[in-house]
């Protein structure tokens, strides 16, 4: 549902709410799942979901739209009825996809789940201008590998945590310092605009 | 062993954010490399080589044999980065070296690590110190090359994990230890297996400089002060092909290997067109020799594809490419310093200005085409009689055909360097000879390895190359 609603959604508040919601989501599931762990790799990935994917990153998601006073996606890209089409076109790939290639050692749900979150964070980077969003589509794809790493059946031991955990700190890093670097020495928040380096 | 150097080099590496003068940055880097070198000494004299260190550490013989070559680049590079950088305030000099220790130590790590999740974890540790060293000259370009570098290198690393997911699922078993995956994956679904090596080819590419993610390492190397990208287009992309070599040799024993070599075959053509059509498009000489290496990491992904004696001239290819490409970019470096620029197009008549500058540049021209006594000739040529002794003649045609035209752009771009009237400006600066000779010398090597191809070296290629 969240993934539907990224597809449609125009305000920037929303996609900070949504992407909390799906932070909740995954600390939920990954109490569900996990509880037979080692306590010590259980409380480690709680942690993670509960302060990066579900706080952090969200908060640092809200004051970035504060700071640079951005509020919707650009005028310009797809609209919000293609969008959301290619996302339901996305659904269809992946339930299709987990269908032929799924066996038995995968959890199917999560699997399908997990393809159509990353098919929709590179959907609302191809298809909006604005770095903003390119951001949230990156965050999505990183909640699809999350839910991914639920769904192939590892056993997540410490290492594979510490690894996510490396990434999400990317994604706070480039959320946190990037954001305001860009608008501040570029004044545009439009990807269109970065497009200097090239030959 | 390894974790007590690591913690030295990375407290030498964050003792220079602290630092208050110049010198103490020059003595700091110093005591770095010279680190290095006790452990360089300590690998092979004090018989570290070829054990495991801690749980995730094997100083194995690729490792081993990249990390030589990482400690010489990596000398160089700190040496030249003194001059090149010496007019920038010190906020930002000591930050510069500190985030190249750091990365050389990722690079190490990368080299040595024996589980595929650490070497994972070690090549996105390398984007983060990768990007601060980017936005070294806080430009415009540099910040939109920086973001660009975080964003799809995020993005790549992000793929290749799923492949690594995918591989751990396919092993059924939680240990990712590159030996203990090796044989537990003969029995894996093959269907995982053959997509959680693609994931993983197009994640690590952007490290490796190869189709599809090829782009963001020559941004990364147009951004960065030209001594990193030396770092970066040598040592980095040997890591990126570390650890794509490390998964390719997972599969020698399962039925797919055939498959696999398809892929990197059609990656490497790929990547080897990109090089050869964009170094006649730019107009920037760094740009043009992240296209280089583009068009170097195609013919290594070839012979990788093709298999067979093409997979020790693969290796070969990669070491002699580290001298010859750090070399050019040291060569930039001080092209850099006379024009204040990269401009193909503006600038010119370098015989005059730096008659031993130009000279280098025109034998490294010589070297990096693998005309004789390029050791890049050997290599080639190793490639293309295998392509011929598997009957694959298309094969042959079109890397002939593209290396014309690499020959083609190469030539007429450095020559052009050399003796076009120049129209830019010149740096008030003095030039520093002494810098074109050193960097002279790292091209010296690698004719010396065109010549002369020393028993141990060959021996250690041997082992990396049967499994």
């Amino acid at each position: 549902m969240t993934l539907i609603y990224l597809s449609i959604a125009e305000r920037f508040r929303n996609y900070a709410s949504l992407i909390a919601v799906q932070g909740w989501l995954l600390l939920g599931i990954a109490l569900l799942q996990l509880h037979t762990l080692d306590w010590l790799e259980l409380s480690f990935i709680i942690l993670e979901t509960l302060i990066f994917k579900a706080l952090i990153v969200p908060a640092i998601l809200m004051r970035v739209i504060r700071q640079t006073k951005i509020n919707r996606i650009s005028s310009t890209g797809a609209s919000q009825f293609n969008s959301l089409m290619l996302s339901i076109s996305a659904m269809v790939v992946s339930a299709l996809t987990t269908y032929y290639v799924a066996d038995s050692s995968i959890h199917m749900v999560f699997f399908g789940v997990a393809l159509y979150a990353m098919l929709c964070g590179l959907i609302l980077i191809v298809l909006r201008s604005r770095i903003f969003t390119h951001m949230v589509g990156f965050l999505v794809i990183e909640n699809g590998v999350f839910l991914f790493s639920m769904a192939i059946g590892v056993e997540m031991p410490l290492l594979i945590n510490m690894a996510i955990m490396l990434d999400i700190l990317m994604s706070v890093l480039m959320l946190g310092l990037f954001m305001t670097k860009v608008d501040d020495q570029i004044h545009t928040d439009n990807s269109n605009s970065l497009t200097r380096v090239k030959d | 062993m390894i974790y007590i150097y690591f913690i030295l080099w990375l407290l030498v590496a964050a003792s220079t954010f602290f630092v208050k003068s110049r010198k103490a940055v020059h003595i700091l880097s110093g005591f770095y490399i010279t680190l290095h070198a006790i452990f360089a000494e300590n690998l092979f004299i004090e018989k570290l080589y070829l054990t495991t260190s801690g749980q995730f550490f094997t100083f194995d013989e690729i490792g081993s044999l990249f990390y030589i070559l990482l400690v010489i680049v990596a000398t160089f590079v700190i040496i030249h980065s003194k001059e090149y950088l010496k007019d920038d305030s010190l906020q930002d000099y000591k930050r510069y070296f500190a985030l190249l220790m750091l990365l050389i130590t990722a690079i190490t790590g990368v080299y040595f690590a024996n589980n595929i999740v650490i070497t994972w974890i070690l090549l996105e540790t390398t984007t983060l110190c990768a990007a601060g060293i980017l936005y070294h000259r806080h430009s415009k370009d540099t910040l939109e090359a920086t973001w660009k570098y975080l964003f799809v290198c995020s993005t790549g690393i992000a793929i290749a994990y799923l492949g690594i997911l995918l591989l751990a699922a396919a092993a059924s078993n939680n240990s990712l230890n590159y030996e203990e995956l090796r044989t537990l994956i003969t029995e894996g679904n093959p269907l995982y297996l053959k997509v959680a090596f693609v994931l993983i080819l197009t994640g690590y590419s952007c490290k490796m400089e190869i189709f599809p993610l090829y782009t963001i390492g020559v941004d990364a190397n147009f951004a960065a002060p030209a001594p990193a990208s030396a770092l970066i287009s040598t040592g980095l992309v040997n890591a990126g092909f570390l650890a794509i070599f490390r998964i390719y040799r997972l599969y020698a024993d399962t039925e797919l290997i055939g498959w696999i070599r398809s892929v990197m075959l059609i990656t490497g053509i790929v990547s080897l067109m990109v090089g050869a059509l964009f170094l006649r498009r730019t107009n920037n000489y760094k740009r043009f020799l992240s296209y280089s290496t583009v068009e170097n990491m195609g013919i290594i992904a070839i012979g990788l594809g093709i298999g067979g004696v093409g997979v020790w001239a693969a290796l070969f290819h990669v070491v002699c490419h580290t001298f010859i490409k750090s070399s050019l970019f040291l060569q930039m470096a001080v092209v850099r310093h006379i024009y204040n620029g990269y401009r193909i197009n503006r600038i010119g008549d370098y015989i005059n200005i730096n008659k031993v500058g130009a000279i280098a540049l025109m034998v490294g021209m010589v070297v990096v085409l693998a005309f004789p006594p390029s050791p890049l000739f050997i290599s080639e040529l190793m490639i293309l009689s295998q392509t011929i002794a598997d009957d694959k003649w298309w094969l042959m045609v079109v890397m002939m055909f593209l290396l014309c035209v690499v020959i083609y752009s190469v030539c007429q771009r450095i020559i052009k360097l050399c003796y076009q009237p120049n129209q830019d400006e010149l740096h008030p600066t003095n030039i520093n000879r002494g810098l074109s000779y050193s960097a002279l010398s790292l091209l010296v090597m690698a004719i010396v390895l065109g010549l002369w191809q020393p028993e141990p070296l060959i021996q250690l290629i041997n082992k990396i190359v049967t499994f």
